[in-house]
């Protein structure tokens, strides 16, 4: 394998709030590994999040400031990386969806402008006016796609009326195929009739299309990882699956590599090939889908497994995890799970708890922050 | 931040005894302070001014040889330490003249902000709350809301100024005349804030249990309108201040030298075309006028900032963080200590919180 | 969507008719408070005036009060808007001032922009630091100063201090060219003269600089804090992530959504402008309204002109509304969601 895009290492994260003090993200470590789908779940604040928007800085600091740890993004670490040298690294090197498609377009710009801005500013940096710091090769290269010009083809022929002509005339000025590559990039994303929208405003979009426009964005700058930030759980269930069989089938084309935010084990499982799981602020289990699906090693993975919608039954009650989230101002001694633990001992109450270890007997790459791993199998 | 962040129902909002709410507003209030220095000189020059007048009008000698309108034998001299701001053409020591003002311009700005609130306030309440179209309250309200944008298009200082004319010189004229023009602000304010906490959930839930309209505008919509107006109105200390001395400055407000009043006193030495000859004379009123609209300009804007519940986000630091429901901010406004106690359970199964059980 | 020119069209075409009761309450209201809030007008308008215009005025005032109004309203729609003591015709004089005005009101406006918004922008790029209250106190010290104050400091101290003129449009009155337009820097531009067009620069600097300094803070306080609100939004962190440097996510992402929220509040400061013209008009001799005004009003004991008067506040008046109507028009302008109709 070759050397993973992305080595995060003991990365803490603290809020500092008036006299308190809080650790949203504790000691997460994991890889990802170039071309793969990594997938991290948890409940809504166990610091999945905070930890997405970490990688590239940006989080508002303060109130949230890098306790320890680092990331290690292209042999640099971008925890050291001054914050007025991020943008470098942003957009081309890592670039984000959101979770929230109402908002992550800006109303106050039209579809075009918003993505030829960011094709506008990988062009500059490939062209070498800010250096960028590229050991290989870009993973894909949608404009060489054959369908990309057949499709295009389809669409030129048919006569645009005059006022979108003027437009296009207007702003293909300096580089004739900027608008050009906005409307594959539209294309890439399943929208099959491009031009119509360039011209409009988010508001006028359904979610999905925004979504779909997000994401063409990000991808437009090639990054080389794609943070998606629970891409699709503010929308409707119905464009949920659009956008996860969109997500899906890009994966497949584009082979970058991908860190997935989810709270949704379906989703997870449909598109990752590791899976990380995170309680309270810490990584309690981290290894390849199938494995963890079929062979969880962390109780609280087992109970996440055990509550999914999927196993819903028809009769008796739904199944739920005892307890509540822990205060994470003031979390559990020793292992954060063992309040809400079927096998809790003694020991887990111990500080500093289970750190985050390979499993004997498991398959490669399969780590749990458990003392008593190989009794998850036998909870019921 | 007290009154607003409990909805708990009728009996909650409702039940806090006066000691209680009273304590509870001195602790947001040092809060206040603490958060940002500005805020405390603002506090503390607003505790000197007040201190400055109360002494002004028990025992002026404490802070100043001469009488009111006491002519010394200096004419037109640069400060000194007898005369800290100077004197004027005719003998007066300006330095006694600004603190004689002090009280004067306080009390004004105090009684024309203070009634434009009572009465602008009064008629936003009614505006706000009984604005059902169809019925008396509701022709009331727009009758009120005509009315107040009629006044609210002309520039308040200009039509001041005009009243003024027609009223003639005098300390109750003036405040009169400013009085006029200075109500519809509060109108806006107060309708809008009623407006928005109409029809918050608590207040519902009071009208269902059969409170009566007379007590829910009392005891809930009324408590709730407290917050923006004292914001509004500590700003506002300064703008009538600054309004009303900018009459006297044109000449149409009190008569200098035998009130003492700082715009009027800018404009004595501006006419006599003392400014151009002898500088330090603006200095005094100046420096007195501008510090005491600066003091109150500073609490207000720090108040606004505790207070209003848009900028509150800003103090627990900047935005919602990443964490998207256990953001920092979201706990900020419930509590002064960050704790995570929402009965939480995993979302990826919505229908499982039914089943939450404690630990 | 009703975002076509013809919705736009009808859309002023609906405020301005929304304009006319506005307009007549505004008259209404000059009226009454000019025709009876004293109990002996003629005596409180006219103090020193010979009798024959206290019996003219004693005459008018005599008249039922519903007559009295239409021949003031009718008076004013045919542009005969009354004289004063002297016999010098109101309308002309103020028609006369209205470019000189509106020239001083847009410079202001124009530094209040220039000077205010990024002030706005870096204090809540810098919220709760340094950076915050530096530009806290300033705009604050702004709006401290009366503006008599802030005029008498600028005219007495400033002007000498950077060798700038305080008095007037020109250094010669008239200047030596035609004055097509009545706004100085326009006319000495059109004469194609520059020695002179510096000239008029340099008389406009100071009042504008003060009226702006004074009406400032509200246009830096309103970015700010709207600043504050949108940049926690998600799609400025979009914009952070496609790798644009801070200063195009703030000045280009984010300040252009908080501008929408900005450009009604620069519409409500149109009554502050205004009112400071009056003050800052006198102080630095400019021939516009302002000036008019004081002299009207009975400012610096001059006799009060009370046709000046009542006129003068209904233009003002109208000038406020104006204001407000553009900033809804531009509003709707900078914000794609506003639907027209």
């Amino acid at each position: 394998m070759s050397e993973p895009v992305v080595q995060i290492q003991n990365l803490s994260i603290d809020y500092v709030i008036g006299a308190g003090r809080f650790r949203a993200v504790s000691g997460v470590s994991f890889d990802v590994p170039q071309g793969h789908v990594v997938g991290i779940v948890g409940e809504t604040g166990c610091g999945k999040s905070t930890l997405a928007q970490a990688i590239p800085r940006l989080l508002p600091e303060p109130p949230a400031t890098i306790g320890e740890g680092s990331v290690i993004f292209r042999g640099t670490d971008l925890v050291q990386v001054p914050l007025w040298k991020m943008p470098r690294i942003r957009g081309t090197g890592i670039n984000m969806i959101f979770q929230e498609p109402l908002n992550s377009l800006n109303p106050a710009f039209r579809i075009y402008d918003q993505v030829a801005e960011a094709i506008h500013i990988r062009r500059v940096r490939e062209r070498g006016n800010l250096v960028v710091d590229r050991r290989e090769k870009p993973p894909f290269d949608y404009s060489r796609r054959p369908t990309a010009t057949s499709g295009e083809a389809l669409t030129r022929s048919v006569l645009p009326p005059v006022a979108a002509e003027k437009a296009a005339r207007h702003r293909t000025d300096s580089d004739g195929t900027i608008r050009g590559e906005v409307l594959d990039y539209l294309r890439l994303v399943r929208i099959n009739d491009p031009e119509t929208i360039l011209n409009l405003y988010p508001h006028e979009l359904s979610g999905g299309m925004r979504q779909r426009v997000m994401i063409a964005m990000a991808l437009s700058e090639k990054p080389e990882l794609l943070i998606a930030d629970e891409p699709t759980s503010a929308l409707d269930v119905t464009i949920q699956a659009q956008v996860l069989t969109l997500m899906k089938e890009l994966i497949e084309e584009v082979h970058t590599s991908i860190l997935f935010i989810s709270h949704d084990l379906g989703v997870i499982a449909e598109t990752a090939d590791e899976l990380g799981v995170m309680y309270a602020g810490k990584l309690v289990e981290f290894g390849p889908v199938a494995e963890l699906f079929e062979h969880p090693r962390h109780p609280y993975t087992k109970a996440l497994l055990g509550a999914a919608p999927t196993r819903y039954k028809s009769e008796g009650p739904l199944a739920t995890i005892a307890g509540n989230v822990p205060n994470l101002s003031h979390p559990p001694s020793g292992c954060r799970f063992h309040p809400r633990c079927p096998i809790a001992r003694p020991r887990c109450t111990v500080m500093p708890g289970p750190p985050l270890e390979l499993v004997a007997g498991a398959s490669e790459g399969h780590r749990s922050a458990c003392y008593f791993p190989e009794e998850v199998a036998s909870i019921p | 931040m007290t009154t607003r962040s409990a909805p708990g129902g009728p009996s909650s909002a409702g039940g806090a005894s006066p000691a209680r709410r009273a304590w509870g507003g001195f602790v947001v209030f040092l809060r206040v302070l603490r958060a940002n220095p500005l805020t405390l000189v603002g506090f503390l020059l607003v505790v000197l001014l007040a201190g400055a007048a109360l002494v002004m009008l028990t025992v002026p000698h404490l802070l100043t040889p001469y009488s009111v309108n006491q002519l010394t034998l200096d004419y037109n001299q640069a400060p000194s330490w007898h005369h800290p701001f100077g004197t004027d053409g005719t003998g007066l020591d300006i330095y006694a003249m600004v603190l004689y003002a002090i009280p004067i311009d306080l009390a004004i700005a105090f009684a024309i902000a203070g009634a434009a609130l009572f009465w602008g306030g009064a008629l936003g309440l009614v505006a706000g709350f009984w604005d059902k179209p169809g019925t008396l309250g509701g022709a009331l309200s727009v009758v009120i809301l005509r009315v107040t944008d009629i006044f609210l298009s002309f520039p308040s200082l200009i039509l001041a100024l005009a009243i003024a004319v027609s009223l003639g010189r005098g300390v109750p004229q003036l405040i009169l005349a400013v009085l006029l023009t200075w109500w519809p602000f509060y109108v806006r304010l107060v309708r809008g804030e009623t407006l928005a906490v109409k029809h918050l959930p608590y207040v519902m839930a009071a009208r269902a249990a059969g409170v009566t309209e007379g007590r829910i505008v009392l005891r809930h919509v009324l408590r709730n309108v407290v917050e923006p107006v004292v914001v509004y109105f500590t700003l506002d200390i300064g703008t009538v201040l600054v309004t009303l001395s900018t009459i006297g400055f044109i000449g149409l407000g009190v008569n200098y030298p035998f009130t003492p009043e700082w715009g009027s006193m800018i404009s004595y030495y501006q006419s006599a075309g003392l400014i151009s000859a002898y500088p330090w004379t603006v200095l005094g009123p100046g420096l007195a006028i501008f510090l005491t609209v600066l003091a109150f300009s500073l609490l207000g804007d720090g108040l606004r900032d505790v207070l209003d519940p848009r900028s509150r986000r800003v103090l627990a630091g900047t935005g919602t963080g990443g964490a998207s429901s256990t953001s920092p901010s979201e706990r900020e406004g419930a509590t002064a200590e960050p704790s995570l106690n929402r009965s939480g359970l995993p979302e990826p199964i919505p229908t499982a919180s039914r089943g939450v059980s404690s630990p | 969507m009703g975002r076509s020119l013809t919705d736009f069209t009808v859309f002023v075409l609906k405020r301005l008719l929304q304009l006319i009761p506005v307009l007549l309450g505004i008259t209404i209201l000059t009226f009454v408070f000019t025709h009876l809030s004293a109990k002996n007008v003629c005596n409180a308008w006219f103090p020193h005036a010979d009798p024959t215009t206290i019996a003219n005025c004693n005459a008018r005032v005599s008249q039922p009060i519903v007559n009295q109004y239409w021949t003031y309203l009718t008076d004013l729609l045919h542009g005969n808007w009354g004289a004063s003591v002297q016999g010098v015709a109101v309308y002309p004089q103020i028609a006369a001032g209205v470019p000189a005005t509106l020239e001083l009101v847009l410079s202001a406006l124009f530094l209040m922009i220039v000077i205010g918004i990024p002030l706005g922008v870096i204090a809540a790029q810098s919220a709760g630091r340094w950076g915050d209250h530096l530009v806290r106190i300033f705009y604050l010290s702004g709006w401290a100063t009366p503006t008599y104050l802030g005029a008498v400091l600028a005219a007495v101290f400033v002007a000498p201090y950077f060798g700038l003129p305080s008095h007037g449009e020109y250094a010669t009155n008239p200047p030596p060219f035609p004055q097509y337009t009545h706004m100085s820097v326009l006319d000495a531009l059109l004469a194609g003269n520059l020695a002179w067009t510096g000239d008029a620069i340099s008389h406009l600097i100071l009042p504008a600089a003060t009226l702006a300094f004074i009406n400032m803070g509200i246009a830096t306080r309103m970015t700010r804090s709207s600043m504050l609100e949108v940049i926690p939004l998600d799609y400025v962190k979009s914009a952070r992530m496609k790798g644009l440097s801070e200063f195009w996510v703030m000045y280009k992402h984010a300040l252009r959504n908080s501008l929408i929220t900005t450009t009604t509040v620069l519409g409500l400061t149109a009554g502050g402008l205004l009112a400071g013209t009056v003050v800052i008009e006198e102080v630095f001799g400019w021939p516009g309204v302002g000036a008019f005004a004081f002299t009207a009003i009975g400012g610096g004991g001059s006799p009060p002109n009370f046709d000046g008067a009542i006129a003068v506040v209904a233009v003002f008046a109208v000038g406020v509304v104006v204001a407000n109507l553009i900033a809804d028009i531009l509003y709707g302008l900078l914000d794609p969601r506003v639907d027209w109709r």
